[in-house]
């Protein structure tokens, strides 16, 4: 059976979305995960949290998915051991390094793979499980056939968002540094954890400078004017049963940068849509269709709003270190110009 | 003592361009596999492409496709069958599964792991060097003090990009195409042939895309750091050339190699001036020095 795995960006969304079906919730810890702190989890909270879904037969995986710097990967493995002490029965990891070692230390916890890792064929599929996925997060932008193929050749877990992607573009995330080469802020807290603001792959959050507007030119020439860059996914319903079929064993659901309302009523919508298809070999999902409009509508102002408070973020934090810039420097005058 | 290198894509390239500055280069463009007689793609160009840099005495390294998709893979992998038979002293990878592509066919072949490697920590230069990795690219958001450490806690080489706009983003779709009015039936022209820049209509912010891939606006640029690059022990540095003309990549070749050839011999820094208002004047947005000073990667810090 396929595990649903919700979204954990509260606590109250964590009960929430176990208490609406999902099999497991994920929870970011604070500077660790691919999402601004007011997002993730303080440990107190994560213990919590694993209490609550234990009571209920359900599980918690732990994001500890930035990419750290060398000298935090000894933070990083006493944080895995003491959350995998409290009962987390896995984790979301980017760092290839990072991975083989916590299989190293904890073999029995499981290791998901992480967005950020870019898989981009059967291969790199091969290459994680071999120094110690569990499962592996295939990017949205995959077809059916691809998903098919990538787990007949690897057999390991094959983890997947309910996003489809509308058309190319650039890829993110994974392999996009965009947002921290226009914002980007560096410290180091009371506890020695790094902090990048600016920087999602690093611990930050991710300041979405690609949905701000931009104009694209040739040779000087307009091109395109008031433009993103990026596309934004949106979520599935039709094409669930053939990913199913595929393979698919673990559907995350997205949403922890989310409000809790919205991310209880994707759930409840899901487990009920998995109901369907796991009831019938021709399931019709046509009647959740108009539902699902409603989660869209809903889903699209949200991150609307979101993007904007992080794009003004970023302008913020440029002007910051434009002013802390102002010292003069003969040179720089010259790399100004 | 030190090796100074950057990128050629094509045999045209490697022709007309001068790249007596450069001690090895990385042949291949890995962003896109339809550039037009792309190296990393086009394994009959690679035999004559070799024999011609071995025989400037040079190094010479094939870059790998960096987004292989599942259909890609074979094609890949003929490549590689190919540059097997040839004196390549390493090949650049970015992307995992191709590491695994090379362990099963039984490479020796040294394995450079490139930008998109997504090395940030020394645990996975460790990983890697089980895949044969000597020498790694780490992630561009590191600091040099980072980067360093890497250096100085594994047995792998670093390569410190010194100039040349920053590789930001990559994707398996081109971007230009995308966005192009005359390719409405999908087919490439070549249009990244000309320049094509992304300007925030605020003004403020600025990125140069290639098609499949996105550099930053400004030029990175070290010039005024060599000394402390030298000092730390580094020795592997690299010119960014890609979508650049064959000017940019000697001019700012030969600055580097005089100035590196200056720092190794222990030779006083000169006055710097004309050398930045030269690269500045071959950078349409300026100059940056990435985050190597923990700084927004667009930033320049001035020498203290």
């Amino acid at each position: 059976m396929v595990m649903m795995m919700a979204p954990g960006g509260t606590k109250d969304m964590c009960r929430m979305v176990l208490d609406e079906g999902a099999e497991a919730v994920y929870v970011g810890v604070i500077g660790w995960s691919r999402r601004g702190s007011e997002h993730e989890l303080t440990d107190d909270e994560i213990r919590e949290v694993i209490d609550y879904a234990d009571r209920r037969g359900k599980e918690v995986r732990v994001v500890v998915n930035t990419l750290p710097s060398s000298t935090e990967v000894p933070m990083f493995l006493e944080r895995i051991a003491m959350y995998a002490s409290w009962g987390a029965k896995g984790f979301m990891i980017s760092d290839i390094g990072c991975m083989r070692l916590v299989k190293q230390t904890l073999p029995d916890v499981a290791i998901h793979t992480s967005v950020g890792c870019g898989i981009t064929n059967h291969m790199d599929v091969q290459f994680l499980s071999d120094i110690g996925a569990t499962y592996v997060v295939l990017p949205y932008r995959l077809t059916v056939e691809e998903i098919a193929e990538m787990k007949a050749k690897s057999g390991v877990g094959i983890e997947v968002f309910l996003f489809k992607t509308p058309s190319g573009g650039k890829i993110c995330p994974g392999k996009c540094m965009m947002s921290s080469y226009f914002s980007y802020r560096r410290w180091i807290d009371d506890t020695g954890k790094d902090h990048f603001f600016g920087s999602a792959s690093r611990g930050g959050d991710c300041l979405r400078v690609c949905q701000t507007n931009w104009e694209f030119e040739v040779d000087d020439t307009a091109y395109r004017q008031r433009m993103t860059i990026k596309t934004n996914p949106a979520l599935w319903l039709e094409e669930l049963p053939a990913y199913l079929a595929a393979g698919v064993d673990c559907l995350k659901v997205p949403g922890r940068d989310r409000s809790d309302l919205l991310v209880r009523d994707i759930v409840r919508f899901y487990r009920r849509v998995l109901d369907v298809i796991a009831s019938s070999d021709v399931p019709d999902l046509s009647a959740f269709r108009p539902e699902l409009e409603t989660f869209r509508q809903r889903w699209v102002v949200e991150r609307g709003n979101r993007d904007r408070r992080l794009i003004g973020e970023a302008e913020r934090e440029a002007l910051r270190a434009e002013r802390a810039a102002l010292r003069p420097h003969p040179i720089n005058s010259i790399a100004a110009q | 003592m030190f090796e100074l290198s950057t990128n050629v894509a094509t045999p045209k390239q490697l022709r007309n361009g001068d790249f007596s500055a450069y001690d090895a280069l990385y042949l291949g463009d890995f962003s896109c596999a339809e550039y037009p007689n792309n190296f990393s793609s086009h394994p009959e160009f690679l035999a004559e492409a070799v024999e011609t840099v071995k025989g400037q005495g040079k190094k010479c390294y094939l870059r790998l496709y960096a987004v292989p998709s599942n259909h890609d893979l074979p094609w890949v992998r003929k490549v590689i069958e190919t540059a097997l038979t040839l004196p390549f002293d390493a090949f650049e990878v970015h992307n995992l599964g191709l590491l695994q592509m090379l362990r099963e066919m039984g490479s020796n072949t040294p394995v450079h792991l490139g930008v998109f490697g997504n090395l940030y920590t020394d645990a996975t230069a460790r990983v890697v060097k089980d895949y044969g990795v000597t020498r790694v690219y780490p992630n561009p958001e590191l600091s040099l003090k980072e980067a360093i450490y890497i250096r100085d806690h594994t047995p792998v080489e670093v390569l410190v990009p010194v100039h040349g706009k920053i590789p930001l983003v990559i994707s398996e779709t081109c971007f230009i195409l995308e966005h192009s009015s005359k390719a409405a039936d999908g087919k490439c022209t070549f249009s990244c042939a000309q320049d094509h820049w992304l300007t925030r209509t605020k003004g403020d912010w600025s990125l140069k895309d290639t098609g499949r891939m996105t550099l930053s606006g400004s030029d990175l640029c070290m010039l005024e750091h060599v000394d402390e690059l030298a000092a730390a022990g580094l020795n592997a540095f690299y010119v960014q050339s890609h979508g650049e003309s064959a000017e940019y990549a000697a001019q700012v070749g030969e600055i580097y190699r005089e100035a590196f050839t200056r720092a190794f011999a222990g030779q006083p820094p000169g006055d710097p001036a004309a050398r930045l208002e030269a690269l500045n004047g071959l950078a349409k947005m300026g100059l940056c020095n990435g985050y190597y000073f923990e700084s927004a990667g667009r930033r320049y810090v001035g020498r203290a």
